[in-house]
């Protein structure tokens, strides 16, 4: 910090403002001002006046110290590196264990669990068309088909990302494997990616959709239930990817995920749990676009926020409540089918961004495997990545960490006068929307009443006439294109073997002939009661039955099949 | 405009929907709005139709069009749909699809009688003009037929 | 004119198969009839000793009430009682495109598959006063086609509501609590029309207030409106559909027999104006008289005022053309 205050106006400064506003004002957008993605004014010149070292304490302070602004631990990637993963599934539970394997051969410490889009919609494979089972992702229904997905592996060894919607279908098998195996519950470790329903219902309408008052009540019974039984376990994921890449700007794409979040931690709170205790196992995770600066502001701007709303709204003592831990992945909106080796660059550059805004842990895609499309999706090898691009992907969260030495200095941006302005002006916008989601009644009420979705369609087609008019370039495909227009190559999808699928069918029948049937009955008996009876009622917690039944036999749909009819089913709440 | 003082002709109507289990719908709400503000009638559904209802919707909804969205390896039904409108008497009805679609795909969903298969980037006037012509080659072959 | 002279045997067909309720025929009926395209008249002539069979529910009130989700309940409801459904279901035309989008089925998934339950979407098109003679007709041809019950669903602004309730035997006004503006928007026009009153969402906080008023202010209606009873429904879970489904079956009941059956001969005589604007109306639009033209170009030059062009038309060119 500077010894002597800075004197405003700095000398000069108002001829060097006339000189450059005759240069550049005027240039971009209808109303002659350049705005970033959530629509913030983008000036050409930030300086001292935006932002001066005066505010550094109440703005920044230090690593792991409020308002956590600069990281949520002190060294943060000085000290340790981000985690490095990558999502897996594909075909059959034997596809699964193979994939698995080879990573963990390769060093990988952590796992990941993508199920099916059959799983994801709550049915078994004997419901769906034969030719959409396993491709894109792993076909999972039975306490079997898990117990071969970790085949030679230790359920309790590795920590374990699974993208499991509610009611959490996949976690519960995997506990009943623990229970086969005889491992106990407490080494089991890792998250319930895909447990915000708020996300699926407002943004995402990819999974298995209780309505939303049963859904309510099903994830607090879940948080509930890992809280006693899974210490290693994080039960809650708020996914602000959903948002964005439903059409959302980063800013609102933020303000939703701490509407969520916050719907939640009063969910949880109103059931009388502690929030000291459940609020350092939220994680969440957002999408990074391409709109550089922008983005660092957003996970700056968040992290900053996340602090405040849990000591003010939750009284959280415990240091670990007030830190915002996230997964990041780059965005697949921004990638493009034309000149797709283009994408490399695209993805370095959404990658450095989201470096630079403090990530836990990081999945960059392929450059050839999800084009403009929802990347966490598509990244289930709707198409599959050549190993090249693979690699690339990998070797670029590698080139960035080791070659460019961009983890040497911690939070190496702040105290920029754009960036720290940029900071503080998305974190107006977020709590402007925040407020608007507050007015509505929070996140749940507002979701119901389809507040979030008409933001986000409106955002989306925002955006999609400024690509459509030009405004905003994407390059290969409203601007420098070319003549001859090389695509991807034209691979077919990669899809499982038809004849080990249909082994895995016959397989997935002759278990459910095989089993107790008394057992079943009578587990989904007990989980039909649990549903009926009030929330909050000891010993009718929904999860601790889908667990039980689990156990006794009782396969992934029918658990959804049960719960579809107690709860009710959740309509998509959106229009165009 | 030209200075004709005759009114257009009754709007094309058009199905946009999405079949299978993938339920990501921001391309087919992006373009529903395309044809609305282009004066087609759009009938919108949720996602995860079955294909008996996709059917079942184009005939009480009399389409001209029926546009598919597929980002998650759904487009792999839409060889049924073709098959089951044409025992439906409803073959005059013409379909696209969109989304992510990979090239050797393409060519088989096109031999099964798809129209046109748009891609990420296809531009915005393409996309109106093409379902345009198809709504009225569509009202041609059902006149005749 | 080779299309007309095709026309009459190719509509006698579509006529039977309409009759026999086949769906694509309704369904190209409809389309027909929304185009008044020039066999329409001839299906709806074919139709009229087959009308009265249907009972008509209209179901309105304002945005986010539910009428949707409510409507697909009521048809669950309907099914389990044995009937066969029409749903005709109008959404507004964007009046700047003319384009419209219709979601009405976004709601309506579990009856997706049912071969009972026939589903039309209709845009209003920019028709000014001309939405209730198209969906009579819709409705005619939902009747003749062997429904049980039709259900028409607008979207609750005012004058179109009124037209709407004309033409079907039990109103249904749905609305949801603490939508305190929306309650005075329903004082102020729909409240009237009502047969049957819901109060949807009834989950909510506020629900009973919200009865509370709307059976005070039913209490200011006239004494006739003393019968309308007012149930609470919460759609999404099912509950309060069975009631609902009784009290539109006990007033279609009192009504003894269809009230279009029953229409005053001032109300036939308001839907003939209605049609008679309806036709002439597209015959200016479809015309290519020069004379025509001739007119619109001297309003254009400003020799004319359009109260007197309308006149000559419809002296000089209308009646002597017919």
């Amino acid at each position: 910090m500077s010894e002597q205050p800075v004197q405003l106006p700095l000398p000069g400064f108002e001829s060097a403002r006339a000189e450059w506003r005759r240069d550049y004002d005027g240039q971009a957008g209808q109303d002659g001002i350049l705005r970033n993605r959530s629509g913030i004014e983008i000036k050409p010149l930030y300086t001292c006046e935006d932002w001066g070292e005066e505010r550094y304490m109440e703005d920044l302070s230090f690593p792991g110290q409020l308002p956590m602004t600069r990281g949520i631990y002190p060294s943060m990637h000085r000290g340790r590196t981000w985690t490095q993963r990558q999502l897996v599934g594909f075909g059959t539970p034997e596809d699964y264990n193979h994939r698995l394997k080879t990573i963990l051969a390769a060093g990988g410490t952590a796992g990941s669990l993508i199920p099916c889009n059959s799983v994801y919609r709550g049915y078994d494979c004997d419901e769906v068309e034969l030719p959409l089972l396993g491709t894109c992702g792993a076909v999972v229904n039975t306490v079997d088909d898990m117990d071969l997905c970790y085949r030679d592996i230790g359920v309790g060894e590795l920590s374990t990302a699974v993208n499991d919607p509610l009611p959490f279908t996949l976690l519960a098998l995997l506990l009943a494997v623990a229970k086969r195996r005889d491992v106990p519950w407490s080494r089991i470790t890792g998250t319930s990616n895909q447990s915000d329903y708020i996300s699926h219902f407002v943004a995402n309408h990819m999974f298995f959709r209780i309505a939303l008052p049963g859904s309510r009540r099903v994830l607090v019974d879940h948080v509930e239930f890992c809280q006693t039984h899974l210490p290693g376990w994080n039960p809650i994921s708020v996914v602000g990817q959903h948002m964005q890449q439903g059409g959302a700007t980063p800013a609102e794409a933020m303000a939703l995920t701490l509407c969520t979040a916050i719907q939640y931690a009063e969910d949880c709170r109103t059931r009388g749990m502690d929030p000291d205790v459940f609020l350092p196992r939220f994680t969440f995770f957002f999408d990074i676009s391409i709109s550089f600066f922008e983005e660092i502001a957003k996970l700056r701007a968040g992290r900053r926020l996340w602090q405040r709303i849990v000591r003010e709204r939750f009284g959280a003592k415990n240091p670990k409540a007030w830190r915002f831990k996230f997964h990041a992945q780059t965005s697949g909106v921004d990638l493009t089918r034309q000149q797709p080796l283009n994408n490399v660059a695209r993805v370095a550059v959404q990658a450095i961004a989201g470096i630079f805004g403090g990530l836990q842990s990081l999945h960059t895609d392929a450059y050839d495997e999800v084009l403009s499309v929802p990347t966490e999706e598509a990244a289930r090898i709707a198409i599959v990545p050549t190993e090249e691009a693979a690699r690339i992907a990998i070797a670029t969260q590698n080139i960035l960490r080791e070659e460019a030495h961009l983890t040497d200095v911690i939070d190496p941006l702040a105290g920029s006068y754009y960036l720290e302005t940029l900071t503080n002006r998305m974190e107006e916008e977020i709590e402007a929307t925040i407020a608007r989601i507050d007015a509505a009644g929070g996140m749940f009420a507002a979701a119901e009443a389809g507040l979030p979705q008409d933001m986000i369609g409106k955002s989306a087609r925002v955006f999609q006439e400024k690509v459509d008019s030009g405004q905003e370039t994407i390059v290969g495909v409203n601007k420098y294109r070319e003549a001859e227009e090389p695509t991807t190559a034209p691979r077919p999808l990669e899809r499982p073997d038809q004849s080990a699928m249909e082994a895995h069918l016959a397989r997935f029948r002759a278990f459910k002939a095989e089993r107790s049937q008394a057992a079943v009955t009578a587990a989904l008996d007990i989980l039909a009661r649990a549903a009926n009876a009030a929330p909050g009622t000891p010993g009718q917690n929904v999860y601790e039955k889908v667990v039980e039944a689990a156990m006794a036999g009782v396969t992934h749909g029918e658990l959804c099949a049960c719960l579809r009819r107690e709860l009710g089913f959740g309509q998509p709440l959106v229009m165009p | 405009m030209s200075d004709s003082t005759k009114s257009i002709s009754p709007p094309p109507r058009v199905l946009v929907t999405k079949i299978g289990l993938d339920g990501h719908d921001r391309g087919s709400r992006i373009v529903a709005a395309y044809l609305r503000d282009a004066g087609m009638e759009v009938i919108y559904t949720a996602p995860w139709q079955k294909i008996e209802a996709v059917v079942k919707l184009a005939v009480e909804e009399d389409v001209d069009v029926i546009g598919v969205s597929s980002l998650a390896t759904d487009h792999l039904l839409l060889p049924d749909l073709m098959a089951a409108l044409g025992e439906a008497g409803f073959g005059h009805v013409k379909v696209v699809a969109g989304g992510i679609i990979p090239d050797g795909d393409e060519a088989e969903l096109l031999r099964a009688g798809v129209s046109r298969v748009f891609h990420p980037g296809s531009p915005r006037e393409d996309i109106v003009a093409t379902v345009g012509d198809l709504a009225t080659q569509a009202r041609a072959a059902c006149a005749n037929g | 004119m080779t299309d007309r002279s095709a026309a009459a045997p190719a509509s006698g067909k579509l006529l039977e198969r309409l009759l026999d309720g086949e769906p694509a025929a309704l369904a190209k009926a409809i389309t027909l009839v929304e185009n008044a395209g020039a066999q329409a008249a001839q299906v709806l002539a074919g139709i009229q000793s087959r009308l009265g069979h249907a009972l008509v529910i209209g179901v309105t009130g304002p945005p986010g009430a539910g009428k949707s989700t409510l409507v697909s309940a009521l048809v669950g409801e309907l099914r389990r009682r044995g009937k066969s459904l029409g749903i005709l279901a109008v959404d507004p035309s964007s009046p700047l495109s003319g384009g419209a989008i219709l979601g009405d089925r976004i709601r309506m998934a579990e009856h997706a598959c049912d071969p009972e339950v026939f589903v039309r979407s209709l845009a209003t098109r920019g028709h000014v006063g001309g939405l209730s003679s198209a969906a009579a007709r819709v409705v005619d041809l939902m009747d003749a086609a062997g429904k049980d019950v039709v259900i028409v669903e607008t979207v609750g602004a005012g004058q179109s509501d009124v037209e709407v309730a004309q033409l079907v035997d039990v109103t249904v006004v749905v609305c949801a609590p603490g939508l305190g503006d929306e309650i005075q928007a329903i004082k102020a026009g729909i409240l009237e029309i009502a047969d049957v009153l819901v109060v949807n969402k009834a989950d909510l906080p506020n629900a009973e207030r919200t009865m509370a008023q709307l059976e005070g202010m039913l209490s200011l209606r006239d004494p006739g409106a003393a019968g309308v009873p007012v149930i609470a429904t919460t759609a999404t879970e099912g509950r309060g559909v069975a009631e609902l489904s009784d009290a539109v079956e006990a007033r279609a009941e009192a009504l003894g027999g269809s009230v279009r059956a029953a229409r005053t001969l001032a109300q036939i005589r308001l839907q003939i104006a209605d049609s008679a604007a309806e036709l002439l109306r597209r015959r200016l639009n479809d015309s290519d008289d020069e004379g025509l033209h001739a007119l619109c170009r001297s309003v254009q030059r400003g020799e004319l005022d359009l109260e007197n062009a309308a006149r000559r038309y419809l002296s000089d060119y209308l009646v002597n053309k017919a």
